[in-house]
């Protein structure tokens, strides 16, 4: 909560829908919505496109590249050596460990990126607009900078707000 | 909306003609090249038994799984399920071409064959047709069992989800021992030397893969006609996940089963491999494996482009194609042996083609396309994202 925020608290999930598809008309940035539950029509409302999973594609990618490249390296080129009558160079087992390697390290390097998109941290501090989320209210915050903010208190009234916060 | 599917004049006419095609060609296959007929036989019945099989499934699955987002199409694969009876018919008439296929039909090489001595309990003529029989009354049976509920339910109102499910999973049950063990009787018996313990299971996937394939082809289909106006993005979205899910899994066993084998190395298991991968198959080899896999994993892995008409119907497409080059490497290196691919091989497939969607759309124009009192309707016509 660095900057000024208008906070708009709501008790009802369908009223927070409404509001944030008339805010999206209105040009106004809605910086996030805090409830009790995640709510698939907010989320899908808000829509903030992810690209998370364009980049969880190249980790993939890169991985069955570099994974194949270090087998053929250390296979092939650095130290070839016969096990089982198999040739130096052989693909198949190759195969498995690709696939193994490119599950493991996309989906932990996934779900870094998305901690550090989100500016999150093991151990960090819940920031929270006001302890309503808890029990049963969503706040909707606008940015109080924003250029079109002045017709957002209106709008948020109109539109069944309990109340409206300045922080 | 209309209630029934329209079976017009002018797609009669056109499946009469390619049944004729196909009657005219496998006659004269069975007059010059018996054995290539025969294989061509085998080939398209069991492919459209894998169709049929498939799309039951498919339907049994969206019950158990109590599915709402799939109630609306529930008909189309109830329909897809017709040719179990005609397969029945053709696997029986398949005795008299069994001599051409089966290597162990044969009393001179039974006689010096341990390999063949050592399975004769199990791969023999009399229990063979007995196992035919229990198959087809079973799929049959629990089939019949499961339109007979939801026609029921058309005319008497809603029934308790409870006793779709019952049947529904009776045929999951039955189909999982049944469909595997018939695979391994009606195909891997060609090669009747080498085993694998994934066959039949790669083959029951395939059955739903190929199946779901073959339901986005009517749906999108019967849609162009002015049938479904309630389908949506959503649903194709659904359906393209499915594929998508299952193409990883086929390429799973496909690798799976191949690797074992490559590795251990074994005479009696490469012997299959071998004349597949490096010999004149091995164009269809890798073909085989990209058409199943390769494209359609790239192609839907973008929910966004997956769902497209254009992307769904070009894939499915593509994957009946992939099925039909498929089961032509299992089935044509062990029963003929030389690569041919002509007039028997085409001719064939058309005609069964054409009975196969006869029989799939007289069966549509009879029974009310969309379930009316199916207790997820409504959840399936208002699915959004």
């Amino acid at each position: 909560m660095s900057s000024k925020t208008i906070i708009g608290v709501f008790d009802d999930e369908n009223l927070v829908v409404n509001t944030i598809r008339k805010l999206n008309e209105k040009k106004v940035r809605i910086r996030d919505v805090y409830g009790p539950f995640a709510s698939h029509d907010i989320i899908s409302a808000i829509a903030k496109p992810s690209r998370l999973p364009h980049l969880s594609f190249l980790f993939g990618a890169g991985t069955v590249f570099g994974t194949f490249a270090f087998l053929y390296y250390t296979s092939v080129v650095d130290y070839p050596h016969i096990y089982g009558g198999k040739p130096v160079f052989s693909f198949p087992p190759m195969v498995v460990i690709m696939y193994l390697a490119t599950i493991l390290v996309t989906g932990t390097l996934s779900v870094f990126t998305f901690l550090g998109i989100s500016g999150m941290y093991p151990g960090k501090k819940a920031q929270m607009p006001g302890i309503g989320t808890m029990d049963d209210k969503f706040f909707l915050v606008i940015d109080e900078n924003d250029a079109n903010a002045t017709s957002a208190e209106a709008l948020l009234m109109q539109h069944g707000a309990l109340e409206i916060k300045y922080e | 909306m209309e209630l029934k599917f329209d079976f017009k004049r002018g797609w009669r006419i056109l499946f009469a003609v390619l049944i004729v095609i196909g009657l005219a060609g496998i006659i004269f296959g069975l007059l010059t090249n018996p054995a290539r007929a025969w294989a061509n036989i085998l080939l398209n019945n069991y492919l459209f038994i894998m169709l049929s099989i498939g799309a039951l499934f498919f339907y049994a699955v969206q019950y158990v799984t109590h599915s709402g987002w799939s109630a609306m199409f529930q008909r189309i694969p109830l329909a897809a399920g017709v040719w179990l009876p005609i397969g029945a018919i053709v696997m029986f008439l398949f005795y008299f071409g069994m001599h051409y296929i089966y290597e162990w039909t044969h009393p001179e090489a039974l006689a010096y064959d341990k390999l063949l001595q050592h399975k004769s309990p199990y791969l023999n003529i009399p229990f063979f047709y007995i196992r035919v029989v229990i198959y087809f009354i079973l799929w049959i049976g629990i089939a019949w069992w499961m339109r007979k509920l939801t026609l029921r339910e058309d005319i008497e109102g809603t029934l308790h989800i409870d006793k779709h499910v019952k049947a529904a999973g009776a045929f999951l049950f039955a189909i999982v021992f049944t469909f595997t063990m018939a695979s391994i009787d009606w195909i891997m018996s060609i090669d009747a030397h080498w085993f694998s313990t994934l066959f039949g299971l790669k083959n029951l996937l395939a059955t739903i893969y190929y199946a779901v394939a073959f339901i986005i082809l009517l749906m999108l289909w019967l849609q162009k006609q002015g049938y479904l106006t309630q389908m949506n993005e959503a649903h194709r979205n659904d359906f393209a996940r499915y594929l998508f899910r299952l193409s990883i899994v086929w390429g799973y066993l496909w690798f799976v089963q191949y690797l074992v084998i490559w590795y251990a190395n074994i005479p009696e298991a490469t012997m299959y491999y071998v004349p597949r991968a490096q010999g004149e198959w091995s164009t269809l080899f890798y073909l085989d494996f990209a058409l199943n896999f390769a494209i359609p994993f790239l192609a839907l892995m973008n929910d966004k482009f997956a769902r497209t008409k254009i992307v769904m119907i070009a894939i499915s497409l593509l994957l009946l194609v992939g099925m039909w080059i498929s089961l032509f490497l299992q089935i044509m290196p062990g029963s003929i042996g030389i690569l041919q691919f002509g007039i028997i091989e085409i001719s064939g497939t058309v005609g069964f083609i054409g009975l196969y969607l006869y029989f799939v759309f007289s069966h549509l124009s009879k029974i009310p396309l969309i379930p009316v009192n199916h207790p997820y309707l409504e959840e399936s016509k208002h699915r959004h994202f």
